[in-house]
């Protein structure tokens, strides 16, 4: 019973190491401290090191209920945070999430980030699939 | 003589407000609505103590007025930590220049919201809350719009004008910060009105 469902997971997983060909690397994870039920922006700097395009399509994280990829703009002065869509990562390229551009908004927290803690941020891409990163939550002056 | 020497002032000082109101125009359309002269003025608000906070308060000294909100993760702490280096950089201290955070979203920002937000940039910064009715007029004096914004899941975030408004020791409006502009030019900015 066991070898029977052990042996459809394998090809599941093997399924996904074959899909992650493009080379995602993820760097540079920071945040800000927040307080109360406040939500936390997570900034990455994605570094595609591949031949081939990617594309982030999501993000994850067990310590907050919620990740999502927004995009800030600022039109006639006035700040709007939106939903982001899908990111493309094009083949050899760094994207940096910065302060003001795009962020990943993490709402309901586990707890109110700190500076100094350090926690597990997932970022979904079509091709390489799911990749790991250590968030640091810095200073309030952040980077 | 004198009488010349006055009127060339009086034209230098027209000259200066057109000046200051054309690159008012060009810089955050969100306050062309409201002529030079007319942004700001007295308020009076909720303190972080829960207790009437006049805008008498902040006279003695010039103050940078930043309207947000507490759920806001992104341009709300870069724009008062960004406050904070550049007074640090102004090199006189935390009491050159007066750090004021205004909510736009007074349904979940009471008096400890906006006073434990304040507290996060290990810096003084006046965090100010109120009645929506409240809120709603200190937007209007100063030409700021804000807007709810629906969030999946439920919750909200809130588009609102960026722009720092820079006042004088005496509470005038004088200059506005955007957060496009360089530090360089914001710190002469500040230089200018902290001197
Ligand atoms: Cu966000």
């Amino acid at each position: 019973m066991i070898r029977q469902l052990l042996l459809p997971a394998l090809l599941v997983l093997a399924a996904c190491g074959q899909q992650g060909s493009p080379d995602i690397e993820l760097h540079n994870a920071w945040a800000r401290p927040t307080v109360g039920q406040a939500p936390a922006a997570v900034y990455v700097t994605i570094d595609n090191k591949s031949g081939s395009d990617d594309r982030l399509t999501g993000a994850f994280s067990d310590h907050a209920a919620m990740a999502m990829v927004h995009q800030n703009e600022f039109i006639d002065g006035v700040s709007k945070m939106r939903m982001a869509g899908e990111i493309n990562i094009p083949a050899g390229e760094t994207i940096e999430m910065t302060p003001g551009g795009t962020h990943v908004m993490l709402e309901g927290l586990r707890a109110p980030l700190k500076p100094g803690d350090r926690f597990d941020l997932v970022l979904r891409f079509k091709e390489s699939g799911d990749k790991t990163v250590k968030v640091t939550v810095m200073k309030p002056e952040g980077q | 003589m004198t009488r010349l020497r006055l009127v060339l002032w009086v034209m230098v000082a027209l000259a200066a407000v057109g000046a200051l109101s054309l690159v008012l125009q060009s810089r955050s359309p969100t306050v062309r609505e409201t002529a030079l002269g007319t942004i700001g003025g007295p308020f009076t608000l909720t303190g972080s103590d829960g207790k009437p906070f006049n805008s008498a308060t902040l006279n003695g000294r010039p103050a940078a007025i930043f309207f947000g909100f507490t759920h806001c993760p992104d341009v709300c702490p870069t724009t008062l930590a960004r406050l904070v280096k550049l007074r640090r950089q102004l090199g006189k201290g935390d009491d050159a220049l007066s750090i004021v955070f205004i909510s736009v979203d007074p349904e979940r920002d009471g008096p400890a919201e906006v006073g434990s937000y304040a507290e996060l940039f290990d810096a003084p910064v006046v965090g100010l809350t109120g009645s929506p009715a409240d809120i709603e007029k200190v937007k209007k004096q100063f030409g700021v719009y804000s807007a709810k914004a629906p969030l999946p899941g439920g919750n909200y975030s809130v588009d609102h004008t960026a722009t720092v408004f820079l006042l004088d020791s005496n509470g005038a409006f004088v200059a506005t910060l955007s957060p496009q502009e360089g530090d360089t030019v914001a710190l002469d900015k500040l230089r200018r009105i902290a001197a």
